[in-house]
């Protein structure tokens, strides 16, 4: 029995030898990279400026067409991420500050997305290679209930999120595979859809949400121009009064749900396609940038 | 709580260390500790049916030793066909009784009959068709004298609910296991290190094969209307892998477990892509399955002794019944039709039994031959596992006639955002370390273990599939 209690520890010697390397590879590939995701073209960059910064879920990601920031001479980028939450879009900006960015405005997209104050699944996890780098990201982290074994257990966090940080992203990002995420100033467009657009948001109750408020008192910390706004969603929406409580737990966020309804500007419900996202762009330029 | 689960690395544990150090004075003790830990086990998938399992052990213990004692052959007889009864009436009704009441009143509407048939709301309890063929081949080992009944409760009670065969087998027999249950176990160095070895082999092939497999497999059954030739022909592939990287791989890991506790069970798989013949492939695949229905239905029915006309009803028979064993689904029973078809030319050539030993390759015409006749086995095993996969039988039928209709073997990116030949290599590399292997039961142990050891404890941490968690297959039959 001792020989195999020696042989039990050494297969769990291998086990975590294994683990620490398999942790050090992985982490210092994600740590050179900067052209296949927002969070590390953020995390891997220096200063860099800007006069609009836009945040969110992928209700910013694809209705806020940088290219019309652009041609009115803001220099913009589109820093909201498809499933993201406040979680991420918060945690986004503190990076953006560490790194010395100089941001005039932030725009946050700041609406279904109030109704949840837990971290993304999704988008979380690719924060997750730079939590022993980053103190901002620990610290970020630090409430979350499984905590200790992202931070402690090595090589968790990359088979806990294989999907998404696990061997086929890094082997993506070490043969710097790009993707088209950053393309158009991080603008995504849709394309249409068919069939009948349809959403019920009836469960949706907005919350004190303790990241939109993080964001809102780091931008009047930094000195930076802060417009939270509400997007279109679909005409046929159950339980659109949800916009209506959203006004009245936070008066300074402007209801823009209803600037574009028709269907035909739709890709799915939340999600407007090109067309739509340059209507709504252009209202929030002109009710913001134009003098 | 799977075996792949951080719980049963938990449990696992503790039960080796109370079974070793606190509970090891003789084999009533080991077997006591063994049955508590076999009926939490079981308890952790739902309570509620550990009567079932309790109920089920005590009717055939009980009814072993009254078809022992009875004098008379009527009694003898009452006591074997109550036991049958009971067994696969709780069988039929936690199966199969919805597919038929669903099945007859289907039949009825196509007569212009209209009928709403009474349906159970009841889940099938995990682990009942394997628990069940326990206690049938104790119960017809006995009635047919091959064994004595079993009169230690405790003793019987372990062999019907062992935990690493309980829910998924392999489906074990009274003359194989009760034997070693009734010693006390020694511990044995060698046979816990090829335990271990066993677990992380079928882990890898679990996690790392099948559960893969299964995301390319998912996004191209889910969406075959929209998929090209290369696209369903790998498809069908990569299921053929996820179902034998599950299913082995559970087994790998309940034989390896086993061992930890001194206990062999029966060997389940025996590397059946390797078969040169569909007869070998079913000596090679769910061989304690394939076994059970051997001895306890083809030859009771005459086996091939009888005509020739009896030997092709037997062999549908067996086939039919297997497929059927798996799911109360038809998909099952036009899967063990087809492959009784396959079976049928060598039957009928009197060449079943042709491929007993392992393949040994050579520089000659035979060798040629015999890569050969394993990858067309393959193949054929690949098209019938279309009916094993398919919700319906009209869609693998339509999946099928658009691998011939569509023509297109092209790369086609799928709906789980990988290209449909991505995962080739990774199985191709598999099919290169079990072909190396075939002589061993993993390929772990042996010269160079710690590196081998080493090799898959890291293919299991970089490789596998976690975040999209799929259960065992076996587990729902």
């Amino acid at each position: 029995m001792k020989q195999f209690l020696g042989f039990t520890i050494k297969t769990i010697i291998i086990i975590v030898v294994l683990a620490i390397i398999l942790d050090y590879c992985y982490t210092s590939v994600y740590l050179q990279s900067n052209n296949r995701n927002k969070i590390e073209y953020v995390y891997n960059s220096k200063s860099r400026n800007y006069d609009v910064v836009i945040l969110g879920s992928s209700r910013a990601n694809n209705h806020f067409v940088t290219e019309m920031f652009e041609q009115k001479g803001l220099k913009t980028f589109n820093y909201g991420m498809s499933g993201g939450h406040l979680f991420e879009a918060d945690l986004m900006l503190k990076l953006m500050l560490e790194r010395n960015y100089k941001i005039k405005t932030v725009i946050l997209e700041a609406d279904l997305n109030l109704s949840n104050d837990k971290r993304s699944e999704t988008v979380a996890a690719k924060f997750l290679p730079y939590i022993h780098d980053s103190e901002i990201i620990k610290k970020h982290f630090l409430n979350e209930a499984d905590f200790n074994y992202l931070y402690y257990l090595p090589f968790y966090r990359y088979v806990n999120f294989d999907g998404l940080i696990g061997f086929r992203e890094f082997y993506k990002t070490l043969s710097r595979q790009p993707t088209n995420v950053l393309d158009k100033g991080g603008y995504h467009a849709l394309g249409n859809k068919k069939g009948n657009m349809k959403n019920n948001i009836r469960a949706l109750k907005p919350l004190k949400n303790k990241y939109y408020e993080e964001i809102k008192s780091i931008c009047v910390a930094n000195k930076i121009n802060f417009i939270a706004v509400m997007t279109p969603m679909c005409e046929n929406t159950k339980g659109i009064d949800y916009f209506d409580k959203v006004k009245k737990a936070y008066p300074e966020i402007h209801n823009y749900e209803n600037v574009v309804v028709e269907d035909k500007f739709f890709s799915s419900c939340g999600h407007m396609n090109n067309a739509g996202a340059r209507i709504f762009t252009a209202r929030i330029i002109n009710d913001f940038f134009t003098e | 709580m799977f075996f792949n689960s951080f719980a049963f690395a938990i449990f696992l544990p503790i039960v080796f260390v109370l079974y070793w150090f606190v509970f090891n004075k003789n084999k009533t003790t080991q077997n006591t500790l063994l049955i508590i830990a076999s009926y939490y086990f079981y308890s952790c998938w739902d309570w509620r049916f550990l009567f079932l399992l309790v109920f089920s052990t005590f009717l055939d213990y009980y009814t072993g030793i009254r078809i022992e004692k009875s004098q008379k052959e009527s009694g003898r007889k009452f006591w074997f066909w109550l036991s049958i009864g009971v067994n696969l009436g709780f069988l039929g009704m936690f199966k199969y009784y919805n597919f038929f009441a669903s099945s007859f009143a289907e039949l009825m509407q196509g007569f212009g009959l209209k009928s709403s048939p009474f349906l159970l709301d009841v889940v099938l309890p995990v682990g009942i068709s394997f628990y069940t063929f326990h206690g049938l081949s104790y119960v017809i080992d006995i009635y047919y004298k091959r064994i004595k009944a079993e009169y230690n409760f405790v003793d019987y009670s372990l062999f019907v609910s062992y935990f690493p065969l309980l829910v998924a087998g392999p489906i074990e027999r009274a003359t194989h296991l009760l034997p070693e249950i009734k010693v006390k176990r020694e511990f044995d160095l060698e046979k816990a290190k090829e335990g271990i070895y066993q677990m992380i082999w079928g882990l890898l092939k679990k996690v790392v094969i099948a559960d893969t497999c299964a995301t390319y497999a998912n996004a191209i059954f889910d969406n075959y209307h929209s998929m090209n030739s290369l696209s369903l022909i790998l498809g069908a592939v990569y299921f053929a892998f996820q179902i034998y990287g599950d299913f082995s791989g559970y087994s790998d890991m309940a034989l390896g477990m086993s061992k930890l506790f001194g206990l062999d069970l029966l060997r389940n798989f025996n590397y059946p892509y390797f078969s040169r013949d569909i007869a070998e492939f079913w000596r090679r695949w769910h061989i304690s399955l394939s076994s059970w229905f051997r001895d306890y239905l083809y030859i009771p029915l005459g086996g091939s002794k009888g005509g020739l006309w009896v030997k092709i009803r037997n062999t549908f028979i067996i086939f039919l019944v297997s497929g059927f064993w798996h799911g109360a689904n038809w998909t099952y029973v036009a899967w063990g039709g087809i492959n009784a078809l396959y079976f049928l030319p060598l039957l009928l050539r009197k060449s079943n039994r042709n491929n007993i030993d392992i393949v040994v390759l050579d520089r000659n015409w035979e060798s040629v031959k015999a890569i050969g006749n394993i990858l067309l086995t393959f193949a054929l095993s690949c098209l019938a596992w279309v009916f094993f996969r398919a919700k319906t039988i009209a869609d693998a039928v339509s999946y099928l006639k658009q691998i011939v209709t569509n023509g297109h073997f092209t790369s086609q990116y799928l709906a789980n955002e990988r290209y449909n030949y991505e995962l080739l290599i990774m199985v191709l590399l598999f099919v290169v370390v079990e072909w190396n292997n075939r002589t061993k039961e993993e390929p772990i142990s042996g010269k160079y273990q710690s590196i081998k050891l080493a090799f898959c404890l890291a293919a299991i941490m970089a490789l596998g599939t976690y975040s999209d968690y799929k259960e065992f297959i076996y587990f729902q039959f």
